[in-house]
């Protein structure tokens, strides 16, 4: 018992080995759920399990829907940009 | 009397506030929100730590990071101490996991000052309800 209390207390002595891989954007799903239920918490007139639980889902999926939305405009801007554009710029007879 | 429940009304908004910085969701429970303080408790104490886990004490820097640690001082004022800990410590934090754990405490900063903000105002609605009972 004692040692698996050191082990997570030595846990927040040292950062996790997270690498920058597309895999760490995952990050962002409990961050979401976590301000989706505190937002919520705050602006329902009574907590009640079933719509409480409904309100903040509908909330989760919003922003990460939003979220994916903005990252395939960038994605999109980005690729006209880099890919694109340059071969046009080439061929310009100016 | 006026002059009474004025100052009665000013304390009552500033305990709350009070309280619910010193402990997430303590504003909402001293106003009978039992159920929603707990929620707010558990939430934004997990996303703090949670965040702390990711990047270690180091992600509450009050010398190099003043701007996260102004959002993280409003989880707790006992981010304070952890900031102290992690100032004569020395607590290695690097890449992803200190940007992740900055993001997280300061989020959960954040979130509680929204919840402060929500308790004060929930307070001011419930004076002047009494007042005009």
């Amino acid at each position: 018992m004692m040692t698996v209390f050191a082990i997570v207390l030595g846990g927040f002595a040292m950062p996790m080995r997270i690498n920058t891989d597309p895999t760490s954007v995952l990050w962002l799903l409990p961050l979401v759920v976590s301000i989706s239920v505190v937002y919520k918490a705050t602006k329902v007139y009574k907590i009640q399990a079933w719509p409480f639980t409904k309100e903040s889902a509908v909330l989760f999926g919003s922003i990460v829907v939003f979220i994916l939305v903005a990252a395939i405009i960038l994605f999109s801007i980005t690729w006209i940009v880099t890919e694109q554009l340059p071969p046009l710029l080439d061929k310009s007879a100016f | 009397m006026a002059q009474s429940w004025k100052d009665n009304y000013v304390l009552s908004l500033i305990s709350t506030g009070a309280l619910a910085w010193l402990v997430p969701g303590g504003g909402h429970f001293i106003l009978n929100e039992r159920k929603r303080a707990v929620v707010i408790f558990v939430a934004i104490v997990l996303t703090f730590l949670v965040g702390i886990y990711v990047g270690s004490i180091g992600v509450i820097d009050p010398v190099n990071a003043k701007p996260w640690y102004a959002a993280q001082v409003m989880n707790s004022p006992v981010v304070m101490l952890l900031g102290r800990i992690g100032a004569t410590g020395n607590y290695r934090v690097y890449g992803r996991a200190n940007e992740i754990g900055q993001i997280y405490t300061s989020i959960g900063g954040l979130l509680n000052l929204l919840c402060i903000v929500n308790a004060v105002y929930l307070a001011h609605l419930r004076s002047i309800e009494e007042s005009q009972a």
